[in-house]
């Protein structure tokens, strides 16, 4: 995780909170100069500063906190009724309440230091006990004695331990972890079990702990349970081995690790063995690594962490197979100690207890204090990322993206009026300067619309930023071995869309996670990278977004796919004879199919993939599917960047459908055909004293031949809409409904096509186009 | 399987906060504006830690944990209030309700993953 970079967030999401609370505070502090008694009153003032410290001070903020502490014990005092608000400390406090904003704003705190001590002063007049505001809360490292220490630890929970939400045995894990522990659970009070109640803790243990860490670092471990629980910790120094002298968490680290590795180094020559180890010394074997390994995380030392933990798998999973260790998983063992040798060889010697050397690159995150440092250049990185931001109502926006939107349909206009210009009126010069001036003010239109729409733009990172953690657990219950790749983070998608993918994602991924990769030793065995991948990648393609979910497992077979199908009766036996591999591996979406050997607790339910292609497809996407058996699937989402939603009417004519933008359509009637005339070659209607052209929308587009000698039937549906040249009526063959359209321009070649304003996804996934009134005649 | 965890604050900015720090250390996380809010939301999927503040407008940090160990599948749910220093005997009332533990705001982003790694590992 970047913590600089999550504190920027942080700062940021602050920024615009602070910015309201102040604003509040401005008109409470005035009302309270008029009604100084106000309890409720008193409270809002006081619960807006107390936030803007809080949350300030978690956001970094430290001068400004510290400043605002002051003003809150104004406040406090006044709410416990031990002084009264008057007028003067009113003009102090929002002169107090501007430096928090100064503060807030001004990348370097030193500026408004005077002022802010000025205000400090004054407040110290009304509150004569004034006090400093206690540490931030951070604990300072002490660098004292790093002993090895013998801590014999007693810990009996309270009865009713269960009650506050504490699970005892995550406190003795957390013990383990701290050195090498033995652990002893005191079973005796254990009653009977007809009289044992599940809910009460019986037990309690007792902890040997060799730790470097200090005694206050394992009464921490009890901090939350201390008052009730019975706790006794004897320390005692340990003998120490060699070098490590001083209480640094890198050498602690170093002399877990030079431990360990002792031990480890047994086991291995044990491994060598003709008999080979029994299943207690594997275990203990384990112990030890998982110890090492807890040390290594907590060190941020990566390397050896992930080393550990795939030493930890291969011994886990040898074990709880209850198989004899191979020779291959012996060589891996071995391997992976040497390397384990090497890295902790480098690091002793890269440390500055080792050789007076600087801290190397790799560790600087744990030992460099985090405090200090981070605040330190804070405010400069920030001077580069800080992106001035205004909150803005979602409605307003929404109205901004209609008005753009529309605009982009209103350009349509003018190549048309060129067109008349030139043929009708003859004026080809002036039809050229419409055409030209029409041209621009179709870019702005286009720029604007563009802008707009980034508005709603969100990186995709933040649902990205979930399946780490999901293919880690997926594999850890599963034995499995999987790394996850993450591609174009950074891609961005609109807002709605960010919130709707998140679902379908998790399946998927979930998916290729659980039923595509294969366990470790079948990979092996199929000659595949013992650790297998699943990649996720999102990038920009045309006016696209492609979200691929990849992975190197066993891929779908089609044949199986077919066969399933059949079984359940999702598909005639013609169907599938007739079916190629392609159309096989669609079968995946059908609803009721799943393929999965055994439905295991996170994935194979059945209910997956048909859900996916449905919630994708609500968000005018497309997923298509590619597997190979033995080399993996890779499912591809293709979803519009940007939604541009509008409302629709769906018609259907000679067996086509089209979409009339709404805000084109005056009125939908049906009107018998006697008051349908015809006047040479043209048609006319009269509705409500009004006489407009009639024309046929199959005919207009001419679809299926020249019809328009055909009869009309006794009731037309026709739909009359507003075009630039007044209001004409366009016979349908049928009114299907009012729809939701995201329309997409039309691709280069059509773009010209003045009739359509272009194409549109429906909700099954069928394409309609969406007419163009302006262009109509 | 990802955690789930509720953050019940009245302030935006400190759930903003609390939830990017535990979404980018991968915990899946809902926001709760207040203990009504809280309780109104638990039906809605298994929440597997709470992190409330104390002072609240509605139903404040004590009465919700009181009201979510009387609550269906949550009397062994950990819940951890955010306290600020002033709060010292409204941790040993909270600890009453059957609160887990407490942090103690301002934190820095790694005591406050420490905090949750430890009561929900």
């Amino acid at each position: 995780m970047d913590i600089a970079a999550l504190q920027i967030k942080m700062r940021e999401a602050f920024r615009v909170e602070a910015a309201d609370l102040l604003a509040e505070l401005d008109s409470s502090m005035l009302e309270l100069e008029s009604r100084p008694q106000d309890a409720d009153l008193l409270n809002r003032v006081f619960r807006a500063i107390h936030t803007i410290k809080g949350s300030g001070a978690t956001a970094g903020f430290n001068e400004m906190a510290a400043f605002t502490h002051h003003v809150e014990e104004l406040f406090d005092e006044a709410r416990m009724g031990r002084l009264t608000i008057t007028p003067e400390m009113i003009d102090l406090a929002l002169r107090a309440k501007d430096l928090i904003g100064q503060l807030l704003e001004s990348d370097s705190p030193a500026t408004q230091e005077p002022a802010c001590t000025q205000v400090v002063a004054a407040l110290a007049r009304f509150l004569p006990h004034l006090t400093k505001p206690s540490s931030n809360g951070q604990t300072k490292t002490t660098r004292a004695e790093a002993q090895r220490q013998r801590h014999k630890i007693f810990f009996k929970p309270h009865p009713q331990v269960f009650f506050s939400g504490t699970d005892p045995v995550t406190l003795v894990d957390e013990l383990c972890a701290l050195g090498a522990a033995t652990v002893t659970a005191q079973v005796a009070g254990i009653p009977p079990l007809e009289s044992l109640n599940p809910e009460q803790c019986y037990l309690a243990w007792e902890v040997e702990l060799v730790s470097a860490q200090p005694a206050a670092k394992i009464k921490e471990v009890f901090l939350f349970v201390e008052d009730e629980s019975e706790i006794r910790i004897e320390s005692r120094l340990e003998p120490a081995p060699g070098e490590t002298g001083k209480a640094d968490p890198v050498a602690a680290f170093l002399n877990i690790a030079g431990q360990s590795l002792e031990a480890l180094d047994g086991f291995l020559s044990h491994l060598r063995g003709a008999t080979g180890p029994d299943r207690e010394c594997c275990k203990n074997y384990l112990r030890i690594l998982k110890t090492f390994q807890a040390a290594a995380s907590r060190q941020n030392h990566k390397e050896s962490a992930a080393l550990l933990e795939e030493q930890i798998h291969l011994l886990d999973s040898a074990i709880t197979g209850s198989v004899a260790l191979s020779d291959e998983t012996k060589g891996n063992l071995e391997e992976g100690y040497q390397q384990l040798v090497a890295l902790i060889q480098s690091l002793r010697e890269n440390t500055p207890y080792g050789s007076g050397l600087e801290t190397p690159a790799t560790l600087q995150p744990a030992v460099a204090a985090p405090t200090a440092a981070s605040v330190a250049d804070g405010p400069k990185k920030e001077a580069v990322h800080v992106a001035a931001s205004i909150r803005v109502d979602q409605d307003k926006l929404d109205r901004l993206i209609q008005s753009a939107g529309e605009l982009l349909v209103a350009r349509n206009a003018f190549p048309i009026l060129a067109k008349r210009l030139a043929l009708e009126h003859g004026l080809s010069g002036m039809g050229k300067e419409v055409k030209d001036a029409g041209d621009h003010i179709s870019r702005i239109a286009e720029d604007l619309q563009a802008a707009v729409m980034s508005i709603r733009m969100l990186p995709i990172r933040t649902v990205f930023q979930r399946f780490p953690r999901m293919v880690r657990d997926i594999c850890r219950t599963q034995g499995k071995e999987a790394e996850l790749l993450l591609e174009g983070e950074d891609t961005e998608l609109d807002k709605t869309v960010i919130e709707q993918i998140a679902d379908p994602l998790v399946h998927l991924v979930r998916n290729a996670a659980d039923h595509g990769i294969e366990a470790p030793d079948v990979r092996m065995q199929r000659d595949k990278p013992r650790v297998g991948k699943v990649t996720l990648k999102a990038y920009n393609k045309a006016n696209n977004v492609v979200i691929e979910v990849q992975d190197d497992g066993r891929g779908m077979d089609p044949a199986r796919l077919k066969q399933k199908a059949l079984e359940k009766g999702l598909i005639t036996p013609s169907a599938a004879a007739a079916m190629d591999d392609r159309a096989a591996l669609e079968l995946i979406f059908l609803p009721g199919l799943s393929t999965a050997e055994q439905v295991t607790g996170i994935s194979g339910r059945g209910v997956g993939m048909d859900v996916v292609r449905s919630n994708i497809r609500q968000l005018h996407g497309t997923t298509t599917i590619e597997s190979r058996m033995g080399a993996g699937s890779k499912i591809t989402i293709t979803l519009p960047a940007s939604l541009m939603v509008s409302r629709g009417i769906l018609v259907e004519a000679k067996g086509e459908e089209y979409v009339f933008p709404i805000e084109s359509v005056v009125q939908m009637v049906r009107l018998s055909s006697d008051r349908i005339h015809r006047h040479e070659q043209a048609h006319f209607a009269t509705f409500r004293d009004e006489v407009f052209p009639v024309l046929r929308l199959a005919n207009h587009f001419a679809c299926a031949g020249q019809l328009s000698e055909t009869s009309w039937p006794a009731e037309v549906p026709l739909a009359i809409v507003q075009t630039n040249r007044g209001r004409v009526g366009v016979a349908v063959d049928r009114f299907i409904g009012q729809v939701e359209v995201i329309v997409k321009p039309m691709r280069r070649d059509f773009a010209d096509i003045a009739a359509f304003q272009g194409t549109t996804i429906m909700g099954d996934g069928r394409v309609a186009l969406v007419i163009n009134p302006a262009g109509f005649i | 399987m990802t955690k789930t965890i509720m953050v019940v604050d009245d302030s935006t900015s400190m759930r903003q906060m609390v939830n990017f720090t535990l979404a980018a250390a991968g915990y899946q996380v809902v926001e709760a504006t207040d203990g009504v809010d809280a309780l109104a939301k638990i039906s809605a999927q298994k929440v597997d830690l709470f992190l409330t503040d104390l002072n609240m407008p509605n139903l404040d940090g004590i009465q919700l944990t009181r009201q979510l160990r009387a609550a269906p599948g949550y009397r062994f749910t950990p819940i951890v209030l955010l306290t600020t220093e002033s709060h010292q005997e409204k941790k040993i009332e909270g600890k009453a309700a059957g609160a887990t533990g407490w942090i103690v705001k301002p934190f820095q982003v790694e005591q406050l993953l420490a905090v949750v790694k430890k009561v929900c590992p």
